[in-house]
């Protein structure tokens, strides 16, 4: 097979899961790490370096817009930074280091990636959204960061006021959500979105937005960690980055005119697949049940 | 009423971040197609493509017989695309610590202290691998 088969087959791949993934309301990162790991013969290791990568460059190119419009606010993710900055930078050592020291470190990642993806996909499923969540009490910690904001609804015609509150229970989640997402190369959206919309009580587009400001940050610090070990290499990086740039484009065109349930139902199914998958070939690759693909 | 007076520590977060996503981005992708389409660079494409199912640590030995322990397998190799098209993704990687940077001159002393501590902490994750080796080696 010629060499420019996989760059293309990713690139096609990726624009692919750039359409469903605005559609779906399943970011691209979560989806393209365990499906990559799963169908793809690059090592976890670059699997997870293209991963950070790709959910770093979505997230820089929509902060800006949403941080402009009052959505994204730093005065809420600076204090979430502090603690998410230090786990992130330890998931991505501690996820390239069972890699390099155990000649089964590939497949350990790979079954620990399943593992989380059937988290996530709980996550994904149980989990409600609150538009505009009442705050009736703001702890004293988030009263004295000030942790408030307003943005304009164009839905409603008139400027949203808002804040938010209990940072100190939010604290912990971030914490362990910026180590996954360093140990596994995942964009956290999943997860940050309702630590802040229905812990925290920030509404809706606030906790999307300010979700994105928290996932620059945090895979900017981890990307560090693979520059420095060599698990970025560009020929995996660029396909994957413009092939999900470029379809995302196209699947917010289409998301706008419809974002039919079963589509999402369908992503949802996709990332069970996949990790079964996953953990059927970790199984395999340690010799527990017999290889089949 | 559809003013609304954005936070001059948010603003100046998004104008750094925007410039320098701008850059980094062109200087990621331009490099790396040309890099992928002419098949030539620093790691030969066929080379990459035999050896990427190997750990990281593994491709480095098999592709170029280095162990790569910081920055210096691309920043020695510029004249190479694919090394250049790392420096956008260096620059893509240091965008948000600009950023915070750029908020903490707007910030309160409140805010400029915990800005810098991140600042502090960003740091620390770019330069500890040039002075520590926590790999399994």
């Amino acid at each position: 097979m010629d060499w420019w088969f996989w760059p293309l087959s990713l690139f096609v791949f990726t624009l692919i899961i750039g359409v469903i993934a605005p559609i779906s309301g399943v970011g691209g990162g979560v989806l393209f790490v365990p499906l990559t790991t799963a169908f793809f013969p690059f090592h976890p290791d670059f699997i997870r370096g293209a991963g950070l990568i790709m959910a770093l460059t979505s997230a820089l190119s929509s902060t800006p817009q949403f941080t402009k419009k009052g959505l994204a606010n730093i005065r809420i993710i600076a204090p979430i930074v502090i603690v998410s900055i230090v786990t992130s930078i330890l998931g991505g050592l501690v996820g390239l280091w069972i890699t390099s020291a155990f000649p089964e470190g590939k497949y350990y990642i790979t079954i620990m990636l399943g593992v989380v993806l059937f988290v996530i996909f709980a996550v994904m499923l149980t989990s409600k959204r609150v538009e505009f969540p009442e705050v009736r009490e703001v702890d004293s910690l988030s009263e004295k960061l000030g942790l408030k904001g307003a943005w304009y609804e164009p839905t409603l015609d008139r400027v949203v006021e808002y804040r938010v509150t209990n940072m100190k229970i939010a604290l912990p989640a971030f914490a362990g959500v910026g180590f996954i997402a360093g140990m596994f190369g995942l964009g956290a959206g999943w997860a940050n979105v309702p630590v802040l919309n229905l812990i925290m009580g920030a509404p809706i587009k606030v906790a999307t937005s300010t979700s994105m400001m928290i996932i620059t940050v945090n895979d900017a610090a981890a990307a560090w960690v693979y520059l420095s070990r060599g698990a970025i290499l560009p020929i995996i990086v660029i396909p994957s980055v413009v092939g999900i740039t470029i379809g995302a484009r196209i699947g917010a065109k289409l998301a706008v005119r419809a974002r039919p349930r079963i589509v999402r139902y369908i992503v949802l199914g996709v990332m069970l697949l996949a990790a079964v998958l996953d953990i059927y070939k970790g199984l395999a690759g340690l010799g527990y049940v017999p290889k089949v693909f | 009423m559809r003013e609304v007076k954005v936070d001059p520590m948010n603003t100046a977060f998004a104008r750094t971040m925007e410039i320098l996503t701008y850059i980094g981005l062109i200087l990621m992708i331009v490099p790396g197609l040309i890099y992928i389409l002419t098949g030539t660079g620093y790691v030969d494409t066929v080379k990459a493509v035999e050896n990427w199912g190997k750990s990281a640590s593994e491709f480095w030995k098999s592709t170029k017989g280095i162990e790569v322990h910081g920055y210096s397998w691309f920043l020695n190799n510029l004249s190479y695309f694919d090394c250049l098209s790392i420096i956008g993704i260096v620059i893509l990687a240091v965008t948000p610590l600009f950023s915070m940077i750029a908020s903490m001159v707007k910030a309160d002393t409140k805010y400029k202290i915990i800005l810098l501590i991140a600042v502090i902490e960003f740091v620390v994750a770019i330069v500890r691998p040039l002075f520590m080796h926590v790999t399994g080696h």
